[in-house]
């Protein structure tokens, strides 16, 4: 298993794919940056704000593009063959190939988070906020939380790479997952808001997203920038059953991952 | 081998020629046109969502800052409607958002849309339990626009609670207690809006809102120079040049929007723009 992972680092970071997301990332934080000057009143806030949805977009598209450019593209130029020649299990390709995505995810969440850290640092010039932002581990604490939710969209991209035989169907779908389950949450408390007074929508979408709600992870649990943006302080129910909600999801789309791996044919 | 000349691309050329020009003739007449800077239209809350990426901070991020660029002092009262939905959207994606709830108090219930402005303090308030501010700000908007004194206290005290200092915490509650006394005070309102410039990082954000202090503190001078007026002549001035031919006036102070300043049937100095609605 290890070997494939070590090899999953490696060519993930030799490929150009990910070198542009970098870019854009960088763009992205440089964004953030710039945002700050719309504000009146808190540009720290507003770089974090914008710079955690950059950040938040780029390790999505990292996510499916690595697992993409590393499972994918392996199945379909059959060079995974040369892979499964060795003497291991189907699952310990897979399970290694998914560790590689998950530690360069956390690489470049570390780079991405510390260039926004820096914007922050640096935005605003010499105003001072009425309410400072926390750049503590606040601040590293909601990038953890946006590696664990692309995570979930790697597992997930995963899944549809181990079944699917078009190109770039794991990408797409993988992509229309995260902005779904990221989607969960805002429309599921305009529900049980109560809709703005539209009670035939609540009547009609309320209980097929409740149920929705067990199917599709709600994504948007694992973003914690109220804290280290406004000081308000996340519980620890919260950050304990969303990383659990995240690790529970993830583990079953590995297994269906490898399950289906186990029965595919590459010819 | 002789040169033959290329009529064709020559032909094409001259033609190509002509239509440039004609076209170019043509377009000198026509006005360009000019996307709006005032704001037109708010999206559901769902659009907003979705075209976020599924993130409701960003597309709160984005609300914001369109409010921020729109042109506020050019704007229709639709207009206004809009944009107090949009901020109203953008408090329910990210009730904390601090630009949100200060733009919004510094706007929206000037141009008649008192109703989202309190929406969004309400939430603000909730959500930012440590901030005296958005309390603050509802408690002024009730008194000023709605004279309800009594309610407009509480909140002040509930400001007042916020406060870590307690001199400033004694303040604002003899604030309260003054308020009581004191609704419709243009002078205060006029201080407040002030207070909000002073906070302003960006410098064209801070004279707009200067701009309306002093629109509201010359109306505080009409409206003084109106009453003397009463008492001296026994009757309500007729119109805005009563108070300039009675001496009791140098000069019409100068709108700084355009709007002016006109004088209703009782003979009280306001708002041009609002003699109209």
């Amino acid at each position: 298993m290890w070997p494939f992972c070590l090899s999953a680092l490696r060519s993930g970071f030799r490929s150009r794919a990910v070198l542009l997301i970098l870019v854009l990332g960088t763009l992205l934080v440089g964004v953030a940056f710039l945002a700050a000057s719309f504000s009146p009143r808190q540009p720290k806030t507003v770089t974090m704000d914008v710079g955690f949805s950059g950040i938040r977009f780029s390790l999505i598209l990292f996510a499916v593009f690595w697992v993409q450019e590393l499972v994918g593209r392996e199945v379909e130029r059959r060079t995974v063959l040369y892979a499964l020649a060795y003497p291991v299990s189907r699952a310990a390709y897979l399970l290694g190939r998914f560790i590689g995505v998950l530690g360069l995810l956390a690489v470049a969440a570390a780079v991405l988070g510390s260039l926004l850290w820096l914007s922050v640092i640096l935005s605003g010039g010499h105003y001072t906020q009425s309410y400072p932002v926390q750049t503590g581990w606040p601040f590293w604490l909601a990038i953890g939380g946006l590696w664990v939710d692309a995570a979930v969209v790697a597992a997930f991209t995963l899944w549809i790479a181990s079944l699917s035989t078009v190109q770039m169907l794991p990408v797409a779908l993988g992509v229309l997952f995260a902005v779904a389950g990221k989607s969960l949450g805002a429309v599921l408390e305009y529900l049980e808001r109560g809709a703005a007074g539209d009670a035939e929508l609540v009547g009609r979408f309320g209980p097929l997203l409740q149920i929705i709600q067990y199917v599709l992870p709600d994504l948007s649990r694992l973003d914690w920038r109220g804290w280290p943006m406004y000081g308000i302080p996340v519980s620890d129910a919260s950050v304990s059953y969303g990383v659990l909600l995240a690790t529970g999801y993830l583990t079953v789309l590995l297994a269906l991952a490898v399950m289906t791996f186990r029965r595919r044919e590459f010819f | 081998m002789r040169h033959r000349l290329p009529l064709l691309p020559l032909l094409l050329m001259l033609v190509g020629g002509l239509v440039f020009w004609l076209a170019q003739e043509g377009l000198r007449g026509v006005t360009r046109f000019r996307p709006k800077a005032e704001i037109e239209v708010a999206l559901p809350v769902f659009v907003q969502v979705a075209m976020a990426g599924g993130d409701r901070y960003l597309a709160a991020s984005w609300s914001v800052i369109r409010a921020l660029v729109t042109e506020t002092s050019r704007m229709a009262r639709e207009e206004y409607e809009i944009l107090g939905q949009v901020q109203k959207d953008a408090s329910w994606l990210n009730p904390a958002h601090e630009d949100n709830y200060y733009i919004a108090a510094a706007i929206l219930p000037w141009e008649g849309q008192l109703e989202p402005t309190q929406v969004i303090l309400r939430r603000a308030t909730r959500a930012r339990f440590f901030d005296y501010q958005p309390p603050f700000y509802y408690a002024f908007n009730l008194v000023h626009f709605k004279g309800d004194v009594l309610a407009a206290s509480e909140w002040l005290q509930q400001a007042a609670e916020k406060l870590p200092d307690p001199e400033e915490r004694l303040i604002l509650q003899n604030f309260a207690a003054r308020w009581l006394d004191r609704s419709q005070d243009l002078d205060t309102a006029a201080r407040i809006v002030e207070a909000m410039a002073a906070q302003a990082k960006r410098k064209d954000f801070a004279d707009y809102l200067r701009k309306r202090a002093k629109r509201l503190r010359d109306l505080a001078v009409l409206r003084r120079a109106a009453a003397v007026y009463v008492q001296a002549q026994g009757k309500p001035a007729g119109s805005l040049n009563d108070l300039l031919r009675s001496g009791l006036l140098e000069k019409l102070p100068v709108d700084p929007f355009g709007f002016g300043y006109a004088i209703d049937a009782e003979g009280v100095p306001i708002f041009s723009s609002a003699a109209g609605q």
